[in-house]
């Protein structure tokens, strides 16, 4: 096995994975350099807390996310240091039927790919246990079709075309939606949503925490 | 600089709001502030504003201090970082996780400037976070069922997942209701039999009531038929009547322990009490939340399109196919909506002939319903009061089915009333013309009614035969001792008659009804199984914990079910259920208290013995107490404690609705203020002091870059390591 300079850092707690040895609680044994995967070893005890805290995913969370992204990355790259493409997110289980997911991966990616703490990033937005002002944020984010910094009708015409997805989606059916939302929630009749009113709009709506999470990460 | 500042804002608004957005703030605060307006602060935006200007002016006023350090702004400093600190946690911020750690490490330098008390305030505050959430995960995961309802949610969405963490709530609370009862009255029973403790049992005599009250003939016929114990388990009579499922068992008067006596009766009252009150209180607090967010909208309808398009997909869907029912079900809602907005339109342009014709209609097909009604309480009057007289008849008389037949004829009527008239009624109903929406609503309410009305029929029916006696008056025992020596126990084999005849049905229908009907018809519609929920309640028995309750649904719905086109809503369905168990909770109660209070307890069985009606125990008990608290009970129980006590409530009650009318009408006020301000900045060009439409649109897009999280992190971190370093530089000097 080649010897490579993150074997020998100091601070590392586990074995190299070559061995096949008893993990201790906090770390998962893993086993060899798979064919065509990334060196798989066992996550920092140190990382984990801090991945704990900086996030409002649970251990077990963090490591299958942590599971997950080791199979999909390119193979002979340290977890930290590989991305994956916006299409591999896409494909994963938990997106790939979502008919927004090319928007997620646009508000979560930096530079059109995503590390590792992309994905984490995003896992925790999703998770159950993170707060509302920050699913509100991310959300008008998702959105925001054109990125202008609100949604306005091009933008919910689009949302509603997705969630549609039909083929035959006459235009009046179109405009009526978008006029109804808009007069529900748009306040100062600008015809588009700023970020207060779309906060308020979701503040008063039941579904949108149930609605948006997601919990299966591939384990 | 303000990029840097702007990068490390709260909830990530870099970008959106400007710094000019300070000034607006200001204006926002102000009129927020003065007298008249101060119960605005309870709604959501201003609670949004008033977070976002803390944040931002801290970090302001943060950012100015570290620029220009001087001893007499350190205090300032101190203020600001605590305040900084204590306003979120790092989590909440929208930021990437490498800015966070930037965020934090900043932080963590700052509360080196803090005094030792503020620091091992924050430490020992971190530290309390921690514990409770591992203690949380820990919890987490003590939850009955979580990754059987977790891939439920999965494959069929919210709205089906919400039925199940229904079922998993009902569960818990009939566990919890099976331990207050076991704890307060059966386990000094148990181990004073099983002679565990050195305690004995109390028997009082009963004085001065008539002996012919006190016989409880037990049937025992020289050879019993090898069915009749199969006959006794479907009944609740024989052996099963002596077991501690019964009230029969508990015909003692208490335990003596070595220190004091416990007294049953009193407990027995106590733990029903018990169990209702918590059982309400249980279900109320889960029903807020539905009941909060239907005060505060202003719109009639539940539904609003908001909802159901910004949370109109549930993001947790993974199955293929399951997210093509989702799409086909939004086409359906959707169109239906608009559809009904239409029918409303229409219905609001009648004519007043046509309005008549269709009032004078409905009145007609509501006195159809009415009869339907009618008949089918009328037979189950009927088939109870046969079921009761042929009851008595000796086993070798009859024919082992025609006597399961009688026995259960009001649990077979019962069923089959509520199997023919939804049927009756979705007819029915098509001809009142009424909007699809609402068309749904009083369907399942009438299907709801009926079955609640059913029990309570039944109920009522039973209550007539025990107090009313045909030949010979009542006056000895006060009840009908004659048919029923021991009334309660006869109650409540009736009761147990209609739970095991559900749980049969219930059985027969998923492995015979269901499963074939797969293999046939591979269509199910899930609100058939929304149907089946309401959950009857029994008075006078014990309530064991139906364990089978989840399992079965489950393996019915992955087997059998394809959801059908109309999808329910988790919130919606929440709402229903929860309101369907209150009322039915409600109109369990009503028996209990008449039985309780009214009707003579048994004499020949049961802990009441000694006392007149079951209540009695209260009072007896109260006048043991020493007599002030007597006389402080007396006066709380008197009228002139209670109309007062009545009249205040009633006051409170109509401030609150006051309050919430109050509230609705500023809303509207506001929102047409606020456009109102949209339009005159807009004519009059840039209003000083507000972010104008304009000025929003020209900046955005230059900002665009900036809170789009593709914007690259690594221009960022030069800035922020500036600013690390920085302060302990500037500190020195």
């Amino acid at each position: 096995m080649e010897c490579r300079s993150p074997w020998q850092r100091d601070d590392l707690v586990s074995q190299p994975v070559s061995r096949r040895g008893q993990g201790s609680a906090a770390n998962r044994e893993k086993g060899g350099v798979g064919m065509g995967q990334c060196l798989r070893y066992q996550m920092h005890w140190e990382d984990l807390e801090e991945y704990q805290a900086l996030t409002f995913l649970t251990r077990n969370e963090i490591l299958c996310i942590h599971d997950t992204f080791l199979k999909l990355c390119p193979p002979g790259k340290y977890y930290k240091e590989a991305t994956l493409t916006m299409d591999q997110v896409s494909s994963l289980p938990a997106l790939r039927v979502n008919p927004f997911r090319d928007r997620i991966c646009r508000v979560f990616a930096h530079n059109g790919v995503f590390s590792f703490e992309d994905v984490l990033g995003m896992a925790s937005v999703f998770s159950e246990q993170a707060c509302p002002s920050l699913k509100i944020e991310y959300a008008f984010r998702i959105y925001d079709f054109n990125e202008n910094g609100f949604i306005d009708e091009e933008d919910l015409q689009e949302i509603i075309l997705r969630l549609l997805n039909s083929d035959d989606m006459s235009e009046d059916l179109l405009t009526d939606l978008t006029s109804h939302v808009l007069s529900e929630s748009d306040l100062d009749n600008d015809n588009m949503l700023s970020f207060s009113e779309f906060e308020h709009a979701m503040a008063k709506s039941p579904d949108f925490m149930n609605s948006f999470r997601i919990h299966f990460w591939g384990c | 600089m303000s990029e840097s500042s702007a990068s490390a804002l709260p909830a990530g608004r870099r970008g959106r709001q400007p710094f000019v957005h300070q000034d607006s703030l200001s204006l926002d605060s102000s009129y927020f502030s003065s007298p008249p307006m101060n119960f605005l602060q309870e709604l959501p935006s201003y609670r949004s504003i008033a977070r976002k200007r803390t944040t931002i002016l801290s970090r302001d006023k943060q950012s100015d201090t570290l620029l220009k350090p001087t001893d007499s702004y350190s205090s300032q400093l101190e203020g600001g970082i605590t305040e900084n600190l204590n306003s979120q946690s790092i989590r909440k911020y929208a930021l990437n996780i490498s800015e966070k750690r930037r965020l934090r490490d900043i932080q963590e330098t700052q509360m080196k400037y803090l005094s030792e008390w503020d620091q091992w305030k924050r430490y020992s505050s971190n530290s309390w976070k921690r514990f409770v959430e591992k203690a949380r995960e820990m919890t987490s995961h003590l939850e009955l069922w979580r990754e059987d309802i977790r891939s439920i949610e999965g494959k069929f969405g919210t709205g089906i997942q919400s039925y199940f963490s229904f079922l998993r709530f009902l569960v818990l609370l009939n566990l919890v209701i099976f331990l207050i009862i076991f704890m307060l009255v059966l386990l000094p029973m148990l181990l004073t039999k099983y002679k565990i403790t050195n305690s004995s049992f109390v028997l009082i005599p009963s004085k001065d009531i008539d002996i012919q009250c006190t016989v409880y003939p037990i049937s025992s016929s020289g050879l019993i038929y090898f069915y009749s114990y199969f006959i006794d388990l479907l009944s609740g009579t024989g052996f099963l009547e002596e077991t501690c499922l019964f009230y029969g068992h508990y015909t003692i008067d208490g335990v003596k322990f070595q220190t004091f006596t416990y007294d049953l009766p009193l407990a027995y009252l106590l733990s029903t009490i018990a169990y209702l009150a918590l059982s309400l209180l249980w279900i109320v607090k889960r029903s807020v939340e539905g009941f909060k967010i239907n005060l505060i909208r202003s719109e009639e309808h539940f539904q609003s399109y908001c909802n159901k398009i910004f949370a109109g997909w549930d993001f947790c869907i993974t199955n293929r196919s399951m997210a093509d029912l989702k799409h086909g079900s939004l086409r359906y809602e959707l169109r239906a909506d608009l559809e009904e907005e239409r029918i409303r339109q229409k219905i609001a342009e009648r004519t007043s002939e046509e309005t008549l014709r269709i009032y004078s209609l409905r009145l007609f097909l509501n006195c159809i319903v009415l009869a339907v009604l009618a008949a089918c309480f009328y037979a189950i009057y009927r088939a109870t009061i046969f079921s009761q007289e042929h009851m008595k008849k000796e086993i070798d008389k009859m024919v082992f089915g025609e006597n399961l037949l009688i026995l259960y004829l009001p649990s077979i009527v019962i069923t089959l009333a509520n199997f023919v008239t939804p049927m009756i009624f979705a007819k029915i109903i098509h001809y009142e013309d009424y909007s699809p929406g609402f068309e749904i609503r009083l369907t399942i309410l009438r299907c709801v009614f009926m079955r609640l009305a059913t029990i309570c029929v039944l109920v009522f029916t039973l209550g007539s035969k025990i107090t009313s006696c045909d030949n010979y008056s009542c006056e000895l025992c006060g009840y009908n001792q004659k048919l029923y020596p021991c009334w309660e126990t006869q109650v409540g084999q009736e009761m147990y008659k209609l739970m095991i005849f559900d749980l049969i049905i219930i059985l027969a229908v998923t492995l015979f009804v269901d499963f074939p009907r797969k293999k046939v018809i591979p269509v199910h519609t899930a609100t058939e199984m929304r149907e089946r929920a309401p959950p009857r309640r029994g008075s006078g028995t014990h309530r064991s914990s139906l364990f089978l309750c989840v399992p079965l649904p489950q393996m019915s719905l992955i087997y059998t079910c394809t959801p059908s086109p109309r999808q329910f809503r988790a919130s919606n369905s929440n709402f229903f259920f929860l309101l369907v168990l209150l009322i039915g909770l409600c109109l369990a109660i009503i028996p209990l208290t008449i039985s309780m209070a009214r009707i003579p307890s048994s004499k020949a069985c049961g802990p009441f013995t000694n006392f007149n009606t079951t209540w009695e125990v209260i009072p007896k008990t109260v006048s043991t107490f020493p007599s002030s608290l007597q006389s402080l009970v007396h006066g709380l129980t008197s009228e002139a404690f209670a109309v007062p006590f009545f009249m205040i409530i009633c006051l409170i009650m109509f401030y609150f609705i006051a309050l919430a009318g109050a509230h609705k009408r500023v809303v509207v006020q506001l929102r047409e203020q606020l456009s109102l301000v949209r339009k005159s900045s807009r004519s009059r060009g840039s209003w000083p002091g507000t972010v104008t439409q304009d000025t929003e649109r020209k900046v955005a897009p230059v900002r665009g870059s900036g809170w789009n999280a593709a914007a690259p992190s690594h221009h960022r971190p030069p800035k922020l390591c500036l600013r690390a370093q920085s302060p302990p530089a500037s500190f020195i000097h």
